[in-house]
């Protein structure tokens, strides 16, 4: 094998890993569902995986920069409750709320930014704590699981345009701005502080304007997650925020994203979120019970991280 | 009119005074060498050059103007790039990322221009006939002389009127070495001032016009590179008194070896050591930072990875852990060098901390022996005068004299008689310095091997009885009681030949 090639399979070694398994969760689905690999089947499975990519996305760039943030799961309850009680019947109205419930959230993480960065904390206790008291918020706005959205807004999900359901052009539409986004300069210096703080900040970054940026990214993502979750749900939910927390970090890490930052992209989360979501299909088709779910969730995610300890492994023996 | 001209200069960090009525002047167009001991102030000084950190007191004249950066952006802007020995690049990002980061060529909608990325790159390497890089290549996949080289090349893609090197050539091989200091006798004649770090005398001598010397954390004086000889320039490296702080020397070698290494090594850092340490022994281990005494101490230790052959009175003995290394009469007891980070437990107490590696001389079915417990903590304490007020009191509000004699306690205790003692009087006062000199003799008239590394020369110099001076991870020195000189020592650690 060539050595470029080589360094190229080290590379993206845990990205492919996360396909190959995608696969073969696809192929055995497929063996026991006919019907598997079909635009309603994928219009389908992306309506149903989009709120975890949406968050996920998020989740990626905070991750990307070295941190977590478990502050999502209090923001998509939060952001569902607003809406749920908010939107009414108005279109004008429904518009003016969703923007507001996009900015709160980049405000929000923008906040979590501010504080990890300013007062040197731990991203995972300041996230704790404002998961904490975003979803004490929720549950002061709407302490059950109600309130309404319209019809229309429930019908996105099931909206087609070319064949393709809303959900289907979402994905697509992110991934466009996935590949825009990370080469941008600030798409770039996410990446950079990520993989080494100390490097980017002697080459002159500004470390705080980096924190508020990609946490508040994750806030405006979770966000938007939230608003789609309505579409989904038709109503608001002060606890449901907490699904999305761990998925979303399991997503990204399924993917390839390295905990340590600087390293992976939006398609392994996307690959990983997939994963997570057919992994529940493939339970229900083979008829098993559903707590065989969390079960192999939680092997793929070994799987995934023993696949990029390895390749790392092997490619520093290699450097030496 | 020289480009640079600095008089006074001063900086100091909390009391410590780390340059002190520095003066230095450099002209357009010559290669200028920082030379000195670690720690005269050479680093310091190029800090504030480069605008990493703030002078004190002093002025600094560049091009006839006064120049106090705020940054290392702000000195780039006035003409001022370095490139320090301690790598600013960004590990997952590609060599040509790294090169241009943050000021990457952009199309009018954001996104990095990759093609023309790769073209400057590819320009730059040229134009400097670089040695062959994949420039898309994560830096991270990279070996650390290739890492020095982008390194460089990050540095030259800035238009610059002067450039810093900061030993860039320490880690770079022979050829790689070859093409930099051509490199940098180029850049010099095309009306760069280049100030060049190396503590190579033969790099120095075949490339630089003039040195200024650096000691004690200022300047002492600034020569001609062609009109100065080597003798000079150590004695004007060294010149500093002696205190009467060390202990009187009996010679207490045995003829029994405690330890025999050869070829041991570790990564490149540690490249074939081999050495005898005898029973009642100091065997000092000198040299520039950086050459492989972390790795040689570690790798004895049981802490790193390593290869080779270790023997322990006798025995054949490779530790791969510290937890193997610490077993008993037979095996090695390390005082790092981080009292810290790695000696020792703060929040713990003195007690606590001098048992903690051996439960096992005081347990009796898993359950602790508090009477043996306290019998042994009190003999320490004894033995090594701790000042303490009650052995239950919190190790961390020790004083650091006090809280490296723990260290000493705690790695006595566990009845190792090879004893690894990493820089153990950094940080701490004048007067305990002694005591652990006094002690360290006395355990070796006990019939201790002791192998002793210190950053201060003067220390290797009146407490061991042989030294051994390490370069390049390699032993290129192993110098004799009456062959022991501060001279001695830093010629074998900067001079290429051999002594």
């Amino acid at each position: 094998m060539s050595t470029s090639l080589r360094n190229y399979l080290l590379d993206k070694a845990p990205f492919l890993t996360a396909c190959v398994m995608l696969v073969a969760i696809l192929a055995t689905y497929a063996s026991l569902q006919r019907g598997v690999f079909s635009i309603d089947e994928l219009n389908l499975v992306t309506g149903s995986a989009m709120t975890l990519i949406l968050v996920a996305t998020g989740q990626t760039i905070v991750i990307l920069r070295g941190g977590i943030d478990l502050s999502v799961g209090g923001m998509v309850s939060l952001g569902t409750v607003i809406a749920a009680t908010q939107f009414g019947t108005d279109p004008v109205n429904i518009v003016l709320w969703s923007s507001a419930i996009l900015l709160l959230g980049f405000l929000i993480g923008a906040a979590n930014g501010v504080m990890i960065n300013s007062l040197q904390l731990q991203p995972f206790l300041v996230t704790l704590a404002t998961w904490s008291v975003l979803s004490g918020v929720a549950m002061i706005i709407l302490p059950t699981d109600g309130g309404s959205v319209p019809d229309w807004w429930i019908g996105f999900g099931y909206s087609e345009l070319l064949g393709l359901a809303g959900p289907v052009w979402m994905m697509i539409a992110l991934i466009g701005f996935w590949f825009w986004f990370k080469s941008t300069r600030l798409g770039t210096t996410i990446r950079a502080t990520g993989s080494s703080e100390k490097s980017a900040f002697l080459s002159g970054v500004s470390i705080m304007r980096v924190d508020i940026a990609a946490y508040g990214l994750s806030g405006f993502f979770a966000a938007a997650g939230a608003l789609y979750l309505t579409t989904q749900t038709g109503g608001g939910s002060p606890i449901i925020g907490k699904d999305y927390i761990l998925p979303s970090v399991a997503a990204a890490v399924i993917g390839g994203v390295s905990l340590f930052g600087g390293r992976g992209g939006l398609m392994g989360t996307v690959v990983g979120a997939f994963i997570l979501i057919l992994i529940g299909s493939l339970v229900f088709a083979l008829r098993i019970s559903s707590h065989w779910q969390p079960v192999l969730s939680g092997m793929i995610l070994l799987v995934a991280v023993l696949t990029s300890s390895l390749t790392e492994k092997t490619a520093k023996g290699q450097a030496q | 009119m020289d480009l640079i001209e600095v008089s006074g200069l001063t900086k100091r960090y909390g009391g410590i005074v780390a340059l002190e009525q520095a003066s230095f002047s450099a002209r357009a167009g010559e290669v200028h060498a920082l030379i000195g001991e670690n720690g005269a102030g050479k680093s310091t000084f190029i800090q504030i050059l480069a605008g990493a950190v703030a002078h004190d007191g002093g002025d600094v004249l560049f091009d006839g103007a006064h120049y106090n950066p705020a940054n290392p952006d702000d000195a780039e802007t006035t003409g001022v790039t370095a490139v320090f020995q301690e790598l600013s690049l960004i590990p997952d990002l590609t060599v040509e990322e790294n090169i241009w980061f943050r000021r990457e060529p952009r199309r009018w909608w954001g996104a990095a221009d990759r093609r023309e990325l790769r073209r400057k790159t590819l320009d730059l390497f040229e134009k400097y006939e670089f040695p062959p890089i994949q420039a898309d290549r994560d830096v991270r996949r990279l070996t650390l002389a290739e890492q020095q080289i982008v390194e460089i090349a990050k540095g030259l893609a800035k238009s610059t009127r002067v450039l810093i090197l900061d030993e860039a050539t320490s880690a770079l091989p022979a050829k790689e070495t070859e093409w930099l200091l051509k490199l940098t006798r180029k850049l010099a004649e095309e009306g760069l001032l280049v100030i060049f770090i190396s503590h190579r005398m033969g790099e120095v001598r075949s490339i630089a016009d003039r040195m200024t010397i650096f000691r004690n954390g200022s300047t002492v004086a600034t020569h001609v590179t062609d009109e100065v000889s080597d003798d000079e320039i150590v004695a004007q490296m060294i010149g500093r008194q002696m205190d009467r702080l060390y202990p009187e020397r009996h010679d207490t070698t045995t003829g029994r070896i405690a330890l025999k290494v050869s070829n041991l090594e570790c990564g490149s850092r540690l490249r074939g050591v081999g050495f005898e340490l005898r029973e009642g022994e100091v065997l000092g281990v000198g040299g520039l930072q950086g050459h492989g005494h972390r790795e040689l101490f570690q790798s004895l230790f049981g802490a790193s990875r390593s290869t080779g052959e270790v023997e322990l009175w006798g025995r054949a003995a490779r530790f791969n852990s510290p937890n193997q290394a610490l077993s008993g009469r037979d095996g090695i007891a390390l005082v790092p060098e981080d009292r810290g980070g790695q000696g020792l437990l703060n929040s713990m107490s003195v007690r606590e901390n001098l048992t903690l590696s051996v439960q096992r001389r005081m347990t009796w079915c898993g359950l602790v022996d508090s009477k043996r417990e306290a019998a042994l903590v009190r003999e320490m304490v004894d033995l090594l005068s701790i000042k303490v007020e009650t052995p239950e009191q919190e190790a961390g509000t020790l004083s650091g004299g006090n809280q490296q004699k723990v260290v000493f306690g705690k790695m006595l205790l566990t009845e190792a008689r090879v004893l690894l003692l990493y820089d153990p009087t950094r940080g701490v006062d004048v007067g305990t310095k002694s005591e652990i000199f006094q002690l360290m003799r006395d355990l070796a008239a006990q019939g201790y091997a002791i192998l002793f590394h210190s950053s201060d020369m003067p220390e290797l110099v009146h407490v061991c009885d042989r030294v051994m001076v390490l370069r390049a991870g390699h032993v290129a020195a192993l110098l004799d009681r009456s062959a022991i000189s501060e001279e001695a020592i830093l010629r074998a650690a900067v001079l290429e030949k051999d002594t």
